[in-house]
């Protein structure tokens, strides 16, 4: 299954900026396996629906670290490692102006 | 064109967001702070030309006056290099915007020039430099631009954002 979200902030600029729209597949993570790299949008209970690049996964829960572009970016230090089943899903697709 | 369209579904449909939060509020990029600092640095010459032509040369006011000028130019060099370089290195995306690479490796070449030199056509052409640059910045927002004198000296040309 695919969805639209719209991209605001810019701790992922230049690469995502404010106003992008991306397109993600929430298609189960056991058929499309996550890696190091991929953009995941996912909830985070303090800070709602963020997006972020996957940094490294930890190798007893195999739960994400997360991190943006930017160097003052929210990340895992703050963030915290990210569950599976906190991730909405993967960009497949992107759109900017 | 997909974008344009993807906007105006969002503005009937409203697609969920998802936020790129930074740890402080970021996203203000502007050219004009570094344009300023450049038309400062033609300034600083042009301070340094008069005073040089004068006929007091070795008093301490003359000095003191050629030691602000020249700290001053300095200051002002590097700071249109460092706002240039957040521009360069936080917002514009390499594979959109190729051409900018070369333009800030002019810009950084010419920033340099300007601070070990007095030499005028180079600080012009680094006023020229940044002004193309913020023509392309304001070009990826859709924004038009339109070229005006500075209305203070040194009152070279200027691109401002035609807002």
């Amino acid at each position: 299954m695919l969805r639209i979200h719209k991209v605001t902030g810019d701790s992922m600029s230049p690469d995502f900026q404010d106003g992008d729209f991306v397109v993600l597949t929430t298609v189960p993570f056991f058929l499309n396996r996550l890696k190091i790299g991929d953009i995941i949008i996912f909830e985070h209970k303090l800070y709602g629906t963020l997006i972020k690049r996957i940094a490294s996964f930890d190798p007893e829960t195999a739960e994400a670290y997360v991190e943006g572009t930017r160097p003052d970016s929210l990340d895992s230090l703050r963030l915290g490692t990210i569950r599976r089943d906190a991730i909405r899903g993967k960009v497949i697709a992107h759109f900017s102006r | 064109m997909i974008y344009q369209l993807l906007t105006r579904l969002d503005e009937k449909f409203g697609f969920e967001t998802a936020q790129a939060h930074c740890d402080v509020p970021c996203g203000i990029y502007d050219p004009s702070t570094a344009q300023i600092a450049a038309l400062t640095v033609v300034r600083m010459m042009d301070l340094m030309a008069a005073l040089e032509s004068g006929d007091e040369k070795s008093t301490t006011d003359f000095h003191n006056s050629m030691e602000r000028y020249i700290s001053v130019k300095e200051e002002h060099a590097e700071k249109a290099k460092h706002e240039i370089r957040i521009i360069w290195g936080d917002y514009f995306k390499k594979d959109k915007h190729p051409n900018v690479d070369d333009l800030v490796h002019k810009i950084m070449q010419l920033g340099s020039k300007v601070r070990q030199t007095a030499d005028r056509e180079a600080g012009v052409a680094f006023v020229a430099a940044i002004n193309e640059f913020a023509e392309a910045f304001w070009a990826t927002k859709e924004v038009k631009t339109k070229k005006a004198k500075a209305p203070y000296a040194p009152a070279l040309e200027m691109v401002y954002p035609d807002l």
